[in-house]
C-alpha cells in the first residue's frame, strides 16, 4: 500500500510541474506584463517599469543576458522619428535619422537609466562612425551595419567626421546573472508560497484569498452535500421505477434541467424569489439567509447532470449478477436496492464526489459575483474584468493543485477498498 | 453490421429514425441552422454594402414596444428589433460552436491517435498533457485565457477551443488502443504500410463516430460558455450576441420588461436542449456500447 502511494505521489509530480508551467505560458509568455492595462493609457514609463520591477515582468522568460527596458522602446524610423522627433540637429527622412556632424546626442530616454547595471546599444546605420565621448570610436561603413554601445549611464553619443544615418536603435539592460529570469523568479515565489500582490487592491494575494475561501466555503459546502444527497435520492428513485413512465419524466427533466443556462437561473432565480416574491434578500453578504437563494439556485443548476449521472451508475448496479442472485433468493426490491446496489455504488459516487471537492474552493464564479457573496468567485470575475494576472494565476494554481491531490485521495481510497487497484 | 452489409453509418440512421424524439431534435437543429445561415447572410449583405444593419439601428421612439405585429418579440431599450437580434445571436452561438470545435477536434483526435497507436513515451507524454489541462478549473482557465488574448471572439474561441480537447483526446487514445490489437490492423502492418496510412486512413474512420458524438455534446456546451462570457463582457462587445441580450434584459426585466429576457432564454434553452437530446441519442445510435441510458 505505502509503495503504491508513493508511486502515485512521484506521479503527481509531472502534473503540479505541467501546471505551473501552463500559468507561465499563458500569463508570462502569451500575456506579458499587463502593466498597460492596469495602470492605465497614460501611466508614465517609469511607472510601468516599477510595477514590471515589482513582479518580475521585466526580466528575460526563461534565461537571457539580455532584456528590454521601458525607458527607450525600441524604434525602426519606418515612419517616424518617434522619441527623436524635435531633437536638435536631427533630421528624419525615408525611414532613417540623420545625425548632423559636428553634434553630441544624448538618448532621448523617458527615464533615467538604473545605475546597477549596464545596458547595452544597438544602433544600426551607415556611414561615418560614433564615438562615445571619451572611449574610441566605433566605426560604420557604407553599408548598414549594426554597432553594440556598452553604456553604463547616459554618455553622449558624438557622429564623428561625416554625418551619421540611423535605420534603427535598441536599448536592452544586461542582466548580471542570466538565470535571473522570469521563470526563476516565479518558482522562486512559489516555493516561500509567495503569490505576488494584487495590482488592482496592493494587497497581498495569499491575504485576498485567504479571506475569500471562507464565503466560498460557506456557499459552496451545503450546495455540494444538498446537491449530492438530492440527486442520488432521485437517482435510486429513477433505478427503482425504471423504464416506467417516473423513470422518463426524470431522464427528460434532468436534460432539461442541464439545458437551462446558468445565467437564466441566476437570473431568473435573483428576479423570481428575490425580487418578485420577496422571500430571499437580492444581494449581499450579511446574515446566513443570504446565503439560502445562491445555495438553491446552486443546487438546482448542477442538479439535471449529477441526477443523470447517477441514475446511469444505479442502473449499471442493477444489471450486475449479484443482484440478479440477491432477487432470486427472495430479497425485496427496496432491500436490494438500498443494502446492495446503493452499497456498491458507492464506489464510484464516492470517486465523484471527492474530485468534484477541489471546485468547492472557487465556489461559482458566477454566483458570487452576482450576490456579492466576497468569495474566491467574486475575486477571481473582479480580477480578470481588471486583468489582476497574480490574483488570477493563483487562484488558477491552487485550484489545480488541489485537483491533482484530490485525484490522488481517490486513487488512495480506491486502493484500500478494492485491492485489485494496487496491481495494475 | 448487419448481413445485407449496410456501412455504420446506415445503419445507424436507421436506428436514429426510429427515434422520434431524436428526430424532431433533428428537426430544431436544422431550424437554428437555417436562422443562423440567414443571419449570416444578412451581415454579409450589411458588410458589404458597408451600413449599419437594421439590427443595430437604435430608434429611442420604438424602445421597450411589447411583442406585436411590427416587432413579434418586442423591441429593446433601444428601439431594436429583439427578434432579429435573436437570430443575429445564433449566427455568434453557430460561430463559437463550429470554430471552437475546429479547433479544440483537430487537437484531440491527434494526440489521441498518437497516444493509442504508439503507447510508451509518446502514450507517457500526451497524458501528461492532457491530465495537466484537466486539473487546471474550467471556467476560470477559459476565461483566463480570454483575459490574456484579449476580449472579443478570437479570446473565446482560443479560450473554449484550447481546453476542450481532453475529453476527446482521453475517448480517441482508448479506442485507438483497442482498435490496435485487431487482425485488420495487424494485415495493414504485415503489407507494410506506414503508420500514419494505418492510423489515419484505417483506424479513423472506426472511431468517427466517437468524434461526431463528442461535436454533438460539446456544441451546446461550447455555445453556453459563450453566453456566460459575453455576459460577463469578456466575450463580444460590438454585435448581439446571446449572452449581450441577456445582460441588457436583466435590469429591465425588474421593471417588467419580459419579453427579451424571456425570448433569449427560450432560444438558448431551445437550442442547448436540442443538441443534447440529439448527442445521446447519436451515442445510442452510432455506438450501443457507449449507452448512457440503461434500458
Amino acid at each position: 500500500m505505502l509503495r503504491y502511494i508513493g508511486k502515485r505521489i512521484l506521479q503527481m509530480i509531472p502534473t503540479v510541474f505541467g501546471v505551473i508551467l501552463v500559468t507561465f505560458v499563458l500569463f508570462n509568455m502569451v500575456g506579458g506584463s499587463p502593466a498597460q492595462q492596469v495602470l492605465g493609457p497614460h501611466a508614465q514609463a517609469d511607472t510601468l517599469e516599477q510595477f514590471d520591477e515589482q513582479r518580475g515582468f521585466n526580466k528575460p522568460l526563461f534565461i537571457g543576458r539580455r532584456t528590454t527596458t521601458r525607458a527607450y522602446a525600441d524604434s525602426d524610423f519606418e515612419r517616424t522619428a518617434g522619441d527623436w522627433q524635435g531633437v536638435n540637429g536631427v533630421v528624419w527622412t525615408n525611414g532613417t535619422i540623420i545625425l548632423a556632424a559636428g553634434g553630441e546626442y544624448t538618448l532621448p530616454v523617458k527615464f533615467a537609466l538604473r545605475t546597477d547595471c549596464k545596458y547595452d546599444l544597438e544602433i544600426e546605420g551607415r556611414a561615418g562612425g560614433i564615438t562615445m565621448l571619451g572611449r574610441e570610436q566605433l566605426k560604420l561603413s557604407k553599408d548598414w551595419k549594426k554597432i553594440h554601445l556598452r553604456v553604463k549611464t547616459l554618455e553622449k553619443i558624438a557622429p564623428s567626421g561625416a554625418p551619421v544615418e540611423i535605420r534603427s536603435i535598441k536599448l536592452r539592460r544586461i542582466m548580471s546573472q542570466p538565470f535571473d529570469s522570469q521563470f526563476v523568479f516565479y518558482l522562486t515565489r512559489l516555493a516561500h508560497l509567495d503569490f505576488g500582490v494584487s495590482s488592482s487592491t496592493n494587497q497581498r494575494v495569499s491575504k485576498l484569498m485567504l479571506d475569500g475561501i471562507g464565503p466560498s466555503l460557506m456557499l459552496a459546502v451545503p450546495v455540494f452535500f444538498i446537491g449530492l444527497i438530492t440527486s442520488v435520492m432521485l437517482s435510486l428513485f429513477c433505478a427503482f421505477w425504471r423504464d416506467t413512465w417516473v423513470d422518463r419524466f426524470f431522464v427528460v427533466f434532468s436534460v432539461a434541467l442541464m439545458s437551462v443556462n446558468y445565467l437564466v437561473w441566476i437570473v431568473g432565480g435573483q428576479y423570481l424569489l428575490g425580487f418578485k416574491l420577496g422571500w430571499f434578500p437580492v444581494w449581499g453578504f450579511e446574515a446566513v439567509r443570504y446565503i439560502a437563494l445562491p445555495a438553491l439556485i446552486g443546487i438546482f443548476s448542477g442538479l439535471g447532470a449529477e441526477l443523470r449521472f447517477y441514475r446511469t451508475v444505479m442502473l449499471d448496479e442493477m444489471h450486475r449478477d449479484y443482484v440478479r442472485t440477491a432477487q432470486a433468493k427472495g430479497a425485496s426490491r427496496t432491500g436490494v436496492l438500498f443494502k446492495h446496489v446503493l452499497k456498491n455504488a458507492m464506489i464510484p459516487i464516492i470517486t465523484n464526489t471527492v474530485i468534484a471537492i477541489p471546485f468547492l474552493y472557487t465556489g461559482s464564479l458566477l454566483l458570487e459575483s452576482f450576490f456579492g457573496i466576497p468569495g474566491l468567485g467574486y475575486l477571481g470575475i473582479n480580477a480578470i474584468n481588471s486583468s489582476d494576472v497574480d490574483v488570477v494565476r493563483a487562484i488558477v494554481l491552487v485550484g489545480s493543485i488541489l485537483f491533482v491531490i484530490a485525484n490522488l485521495l481517490t486513487d488512495i481510497c480506491y486502493a484500500a477498498v478494492d485491492p485489485r487497484v494496487k496491481l495494475k | 453490421m448487419s448481413e445485407k452489409g449496410n456501412s455504420l453509418w446506415s445503419d445507424a440512421w436507421r436506428r436514429l429514425k426510429k427515434n422520434r424524439l431524436a428526430m424532431v431534435c433533428l428537426g430544431i437543429v436544422a431550424f437554428y441552422t437555417l436562422a443562423a445561415l440567414y443571419g449570416e447572410a444578412v451581415y454579409q449583405y450589411y458588410q458589404a454594402k458597408d451600413q449599419t444593419a437594421f439590427y443595430q439601428k437604435t430608434d429611442l421612439g420604438q424602445a421597450y414596444q411589447p411583442p406585436s405585429a411590427g416587432h413579434l418579440m418586442g423591441t429593446d431599450a433601444l428601439g431594436r428589433d429583439v427578434m432579429q437580434r435573436l437570430i443575429q445571436g445564433t449566427r455568434i452561438a453557430y460561430k463559437v460552436g463550429i470554430i471552437t470545435a475546429l479547433i479544440a477536434i483537430p487537437i484531440g483526435v491527434f494526440f489521441g491517435c498518437l497516444a493509442g497507436y504508439f503507447g510508451g513515451r509518446v502514450d507517457d507524454f500526451v497524458v501528461w498533457l492532457y491530465s495537466t489541462v484537466a486539473s487546471i478549473p474550467g471556467l476560470l482557465f477559459i476565461l483566463a485565457i480570454a483575459m490574456v488574448v484579449g476580449k472579443g471572439l478570437l479570446g473565446i474561441y482560443l479560450g473554449i477551443g484550447l481546453t476542450t480537447w481532453v475529453g476527446l483526446c482521453r475517448l480517441i487514445r482508448g479506442e485507438v488502443m483497442k482498435h490496435k490489437g485487431q487482425a485488420y490492423v495487424q494485415a495493414a502492418r504485415a503489407l507494410g504500410l506506414s503508420w500514419p496510412r494505418i492510423l489515419f486512413r484505417h483506424i479513423l474512420p472506426n472511431v468517427f463516430h466517437v468524434i461526431i458524438v463528442t461535436f454533438t455534446l460539446r456544441f451546446p456546451a461550447a455555445v453556453s460558455t459563450e453566453v456566460i462570457m459575453s455576459f460577463l463582457g469578456i466575450g463580444v462587445a460590438t454585435e448581439p450576441s446571446w449572452g449581450l441580450m441577456i445582460n441588457s434584459a436583466r435590469m429591465r426585466l425588474w421593471q417588467g420588461v419580459w419579453w427579451e429576457m424571456t425570448f433569449v432564454t427560450l432560444a438558448i434553452f431551445g437550442l442547448v436542449l436540442a443538441f443534447n437530446l440529439l448527442g445521446d441519442a447519436l451515442r445510442d445510435a452510432l455506438d450501443p456500447r457507449l449507452r448512457t441510458e440503461g434500458n
